[in-house]
C-alpha cells in the first residue's frame, strides 16, 4: 500500500476520481487492444487507485484518533464515516479481485457478463468511491474543498456512468431502459450533493466535475495509438477509443439546484416527499428532453469529431455492427420511450430523488 | 471495467460443438511450401484467453516463423496481427508462439514460415472451446468466506455506528445483516445460473438416438438426433471427410473385443443408416464424427444394442486367440442407398493377449508393431509409429485408406478420451481443405509415410495418463488391417 505524503483529503480525492477514471481506461484498453492480463496498466493503475484511497483514509483515520476527533469508532480508533467506508470498500476489492480472478481463468466471458466477482468489485468500487465523497463533504471548509467534494461527487456519478455503460450508448438514449436507470440513479446522488454541498450551485458543479473527467477520457484516450491484438477484429482501429461522451447532467443538475436553493429556508427543510416529488419530476423532465435530443446529435454527422467522439464512427473491434446501426437508435434491443416507461423514469426519479433528499440532509450535518 | 467491454461480446459468444472427446489439443504435420513441419496447439480453456503453439521444422534455414488466429465465421479482413513464434531455448527445431482468442469457435491459424526458399504457410484447423466445469480450489473458498464474514461485520458494526446518533443503531445493524444475507444469496443465485448455463454450452459430445433394424438378410444401423439436440446440431450442413459425411465407430462393451469403423450414409437431414457387418452381438458404444459447413466438428455418442448378425454366423464368436480383419471388396464407394456396406467400411475382432507387447496379430498371420520407442508420458508431443508385417515376415506394402496411410483411434479405458487420428494429426481433413481453399494455401495432404513404406506415424500427445486402448487401421493389397494396441500412458514428471 503506497504511503500517504500528501494531505490525506487530496490523496483521497485523487484516488476516487482515479477509481472511474481507470475503468475506463480499462474499457478502452479492452475495446481496442483487448490483450489484457491482471497486471495491464489500466488493471495496475486502478488497482494503485484502490489502495492510495486505502491509503488516504487510513490516515484520515489515524490523525482522527491521535487528535480524538470525533466521527465513528471502532475499539480505540476513531475515524470519519466515509473513511471507514473506504477502507470497507478496500477490503472488499482485495477479496472480490481474490474471487475474480479465480472466475476469470476459469469461466472466463462464456459465462456472460455481472457474475458474482463483478458485482462484488463494483460494489467495492461504489464504497470507495462513496466513502471519499461522504469524507469529503464533511470537510468543507473554505471554497477549495467544497470544490473538492463537488469533484468527488463527480467521480461518484462517473462510477454511475461506469456501470451504465452498455445501456448508455446513444443509440439506446430512446428507449425506456436508460431513462429509468439513469432516472433511479443519478438524482439521488445529485439531490444529495445539492443539499450537501456548500458551494452556490453544488448539484450543478457535480454534474460539470462529471463531465469533466468523463469528457477528458473522451478527448484524451484517442490520442494514444493502439490496435487489436485478438480477433476476429471487426472494426479495425488505431488509437485507443473513446467511451461514450458524457450525458448532459448539468441541466437536470441546475433544475435541482434551482429547486432546492431558491431560499434557505426551503433548503433547511428539504427532505420531504413533496420536495422529492418536485424534484423527481424536474430530474426527469429535464433529463429526457436534453438527452432525447443530445442522442439524436451524437448520432448525427455533426458529432462526427473528436470532440464528441459520435457520429457512430467508433465501435470496440469484436463488435460486428450493421453500417446503418451505427448511427440508429436501437429499438429492437428495448422498447422505446413511452408513456408507461416515462412513468416509470418519473417514479424512480421520484424515489432516488427521496433517497437523495435524506442522504443529503444526513451529510449536511455532519458537514 | 471488463464487463463493459465485454457486454457486446457476449452477446456474440455462442455455443460450438466439439471433436473428439477429452482430447482438445490439436496435431498437425504436414508441410508449408516446401518445408515439412509438425504444429501442435493447446487452445485455452477459458476466452478470452491465450492458445499456445509449438511449431517444430527441420530446416534450419527458416529464419521466422508467426501464426495469426482466424475467426471462421469472420471474414478474412477480420484478422488480427499474427503473432510472431520465438526459438525455444536449447531446441535447435521448435519454435513456440502465444495467441489470443477471443472468443470459442472455429478457427483456422495460419502459419507462416519466411525461409531463402520461399518460406510457406499452411493453415492448421482449431477447434476451441471449454471442456470442464471450474471446481474452486478449497483453500481460496475458505480465504473467501472468511474474508465475507470479515466484510459482513464490519458493515454491521459500521451501519450500526453510522446510526447511533439517531438511535437506531439496533434498527440500522439489523438492516445490514439482511442486506449482506441478502446480497450472499443473491450472488449465490446468480452463480449457479451461471455456472448452469456455462455447463449448458461445455464442449461435450452430443447424445444421439441410435437403433438396429432388420429385414430379411441384413441388420441396418440408424442415428437420428436426440429431441434434446440444438438447432445448430442439425445434419443438412455436413461437408465431406476423407470422401464421407460420417465416420463412425463401434467398441464392443465390456472387452472392446470387437471394433468396426463404418460410414452410414445420410438418408435426410435427421438420418443416418448404413448396413451393419457381421459383429457379434451385445453393447456397443458408438462414436460418430461429422464436420459441418462452417469447419466445426461433432462428435456424436450413444450405446447401442446390436443383435446377432442375420443369416450369417457372428464373425469372432469363434476365434481361438486370433483376431479377424474384414472389409468389404467389391461394393461401391458410397453407396447411394445403404443396401450394402460402404468400400471403406472395416471391422475387426478379438484381442491377443499379444495386445500389450507391441506385436498385435493381423488376419491371415501377419503382425503389427508398435515401434515407438520413447515412454508414453502425458502431454508430451510424440510420434505414434506402426510398422506392418506379412505372415513371412515380410513388410507389407501400405496403400491409401481414404486417402491417409492410415488411421488411429484412441480410447481411455474409462472412456474420459477417445480421438480419431490419422498421420496429418488430429485435425478435421473438410476443415482443412476448406481453409485451404479459403486462403489460398496448399491442403495439407499427409506427409504420412514412416520412414520405410510399411510404416505409418501419427503425432499426438496422450491428454491424460492412464490405460488407453488404440486400434491401428491401415489397407494392405488384402483389405484393410487392424491392429490393437493396449499401452500405459505415465504421469507427467
Amino acid at each position: 500500500m503506497i504511503r500517504a505524503r500528501m494531505a490525506p483529503e487530496a490523496l483521497l480525492l485523487a484516488a476516487a476520481i482515479a477509481v472511474p477514471l481507470t475503468l475506463f481506461w480499462d474499457f478502452s484498453w479492452e475495446s481496442t487492444i483487448n490483450v489484457d492480463r491482471f497486471f495491464g496498466p489500466p488493471h495496475a493503475a486502478n488497482y494503485l487507485a484502490v489502495a492510495a484511497a486505502a491509503a488516504a483514509a487510513f490516515r484520515l483515520v489515524a490523525v482522527s484518533t491521535r487528535r480524538g476527533d470525533g466521527g465513528v469508532s471502532l475499539g480505540r480508533a476513531r475515524g470519519p464515516l466515509g473513511a471507514w467506508i473506504v477502507l470497507w470498500g478496500a477490503l472488499a476489492f482485495v477479496a472480490a479481485l481474490l474471487f475474480d480472478r479465480w472466475w476469470q481463468s476459469n469461466y472466463g466471458l462464456a459465462a456472460g457478463i455481472w457474475h458474482p466477482p463483478q458485482i462484488a468489485k463494483a460494489l467495492a468500487y461504489f464504497a470507495v468511491v462513496s466513502g471519499a465523497w461522504i469524507a469529503l463533504v464533511a470537510r468543507q471548509t473554505s471554497t477549495a474543498a467544497a470544490i473538492a467534494a463537488a469533484f468527488a461527487a463527480g467521480a461518484v456519478l462517473a462510477m454511475i456512468s461506469v456501470v451504465t455503460t452498455a445501456q448508455s450508448f446513444a443509440n439506446r438514449q430512446h428507449s425506456s431502459v436508460f431513462y429509468e436507470l439513469g432516472c433511479a440513479t443519478y438524482p439521488l446522488v445529485l439531490v444529495a450533493h445539492a443539499l450537501a454541498g456548500r458551494l452556490r450551485a453544488p448539484a450543478s458543479a457535480a454534474a460539470g466535475a462529471y463531465m469533466a473527467l468523463v469528457g477528458a477520457m473522451v478527448w484524451v484516450l484517442p490520442r494514444f495509438a493502439a490496435t487489436p491484438q485478438a480477433g476476429p477484429v471487426y472494426n479495425a482501429l488505431d488509437h485507443l477509443l473513446a467511451p461514450p461522451f458524457p450525458l448532459l447532467l448539468i441541466v437536470p443538475a441546475a433544475g435541482l439546484d434551482f429547486l432546492l436553493r431558491r431560499s434557505p429556508g426551503r433548503r433547511a427543510s428539504s427532505s420531504g416527499w413533496a420536495d422529492a416529488l418536485e424534484c423527481g419530476c424536474a430530474f426527469f423532465g429535464l433529463f429526457a428532453l436534453t438527452q432525447w435530443l443530445f442522442s439524436a446529435f451524437l448520432l448525427s454527422p455533426g458529432a462526427d469529431q473528436w470532440f464528441f467522439a459520435g457520429g457512430g464512427r467508433d465501435w470496440p473491434f469484436f463488435l460486428r455492427i450493421d453500417p446503418e446501426a451505427r448511427t440508429a437508435f436501437w429499438d429492437f434491443m428495448s422498447p422505446g420511450l413511452d408513456l408507461v416507461g416515462g412513468f416509470v423514469a418519473a417514479a424512480l426519479a421520484i424515489g432516488s430523488s427521496r433517497a437523495g433528499l435524506w442522504l443529503g440532509g444526513a451529510l449536511r450535518g455532519k458537514a | 471495467m471488463r464487463s463493459l467491454a465485454a457486454l457486446a461480446l457476449a452477446l456474440f459468444l455462442a455455443a460450438t460443438a466439439a471433436a473428439h472427446v477429452g482430447s482438445p489439443n490439436v496435431f498437425f504435420e504436414g508441410r508449408a511450401g516446401v518445408h515439412p513441419l509438425r504444429v501442435v496447439i493447446r487452445p485455452p480453456q477459458t476466452f478470452p484467453g491465450l492458445a499456445q503453439a509449438d511449431i517444430r521444422i527441420a530446416d534450419a534455414d527458416v529464419t521466422a516463423v508467426s501464426v495469426q488466429p482466424a475467426f471462421l465465421d469472420a471474414g478474412s479482413e477480420a484478422l488480427p496481427p499474427p503473432s510472431p513464434a520465438e526459438r525455444v531455448a536449447g531446441e535447435a527445431e521448435l519454435w513456440n508462439a502465444t495467441f489470443w482468442l477471443l472468443r470459442r469457435g472455429s478457427y483456422g491459424v495460419e502459419v507462416k514460415l519466411e525461409s531463402p526458399r520461399g518460406g510457406g504457410r499452411v493453415a492448421v484447423p482449431l477447434q476451441a472451446a471449454a471442456l470442464a466445469r471450474p471446481v474452486m480450489p478449497p483453500a481460496l473458498g475458505v480465504t473467501l468466506i472468511a474474508l465475507g464474514l470479515l466484510l459482513g461485520a464490519f458493515a454491521v458494526w459500521l451501519s450500526a455506528a453510522a446510526a447511533r446518533d439517531t438511535g437506531r443503531a439496533r434498527f440500522a445493524a439489523i438492516a445490514a445483516a439482511l442486506v449482506c444475507c441478502a446480497a450472499v444469496w443473491g450472488g449465490n443465485w446468480r452463480w449457479q445460473q451461471m455456472d448452469r448455463d456455462f455447463a449448458n454450452a461445455l464442449a461435450k459430445p452430443l447424445p444421439v438416438s441410435s437403433a438396429v433394424r432388420t429385414d430379411d438378410a441384413r441388420n441396418f444401423l440408424q442415428l437420428v438426433p436426440t429431441r434434446e439436440a440444438p438447432a445448430t446440431a442439425a445434419w443438412d450442413t455436413l461437408v465431406t471427410d476423407h470422401g464421407k459425411l460420417m465416420h463412425l465407430f463401434l467398441v464392443r462393451e465390456p472387452d472392446f473385443d470387437a471394433f468396426a469403423h463404418l460410414h452410414p450414409v445420410r438418408r435426410d437431414p435427421r438420418n443416418f443408416e448404413g448396413v451393419l457387418p457381421p459383429l457379434p452381438g451385445g453393447t456397443y458404444q458408438l462414436y460418430a464424427e461429422v464436420t459441418h459447413e462452417d469447419g466445426s466438428n461433432e462428435t456424436l455418442v450413444s450405446k447401442v444394442n446390436l443383435p446377432p448378425p442375420v443369416g450369417l454366423a457372428a464373425q469372432g464368436d469363434a476365434l481361438p486367440g486370433g483376431v479377424m480383419c474384414l472389409s468389404p471388396t467389391a461394393v461401391p464407394a458410397n453407396a447411394a442407398e445403404p443396401t450394402a456396406l460402404d468400400f471403406d467400411d472395416s471391422w475387426h475382432m478379438g484381442i491377443s493377449d499379444a495386445a500389450r507387447d507391441k506385436r498385435a496379430p493381423l488376419m491371415g498371420g501377419g503382425r503389427m508393431e508398435f515401434l515407438t520407442a520413447d515412454p508414453l508420458v502425458a502431454d508430451r508431443d510424440t510420434s505414434l509409429r506402426f510398422g506392418a508385417f506379412g505372415a513371412d515376415g515380410a513388410p507389407l506394402l501400405l496403400e491409401p485408406y481414404m486417402g491417409m496411410l492410415g488411421h488411429a483411434v484412441l480410447r481411455r479405458s474409462d472412456g474420459t478420451v477417445f480421438t480419431h487420428l490419422h498421420p496429418a494429426g488430429s485435425i478435421s481433413m473438410a476443415a482443412a481443405e476448406m481453409l485451404a481453399k479459403r486462403d489460398g494455401t496448399v491442403s495439407p495432404m499427409p506427409l504420412s509415410a514412416g520412414a520405410r513404406p510399411n510404416e505409418v506415424e501419427f503425432p499426438y500427445a496422450f491428454p491424460q495418463p492412464g490405460e488407453y486402448r488404440m486400434w491401428i487401421q491401415v489397407r494392405a493389397k488384402t483389405g484393410v488391417l487392424t491392429g490393437v494396441f493396449d499401452v500405459v500412458v505415465a504421469e507427467r514428471g
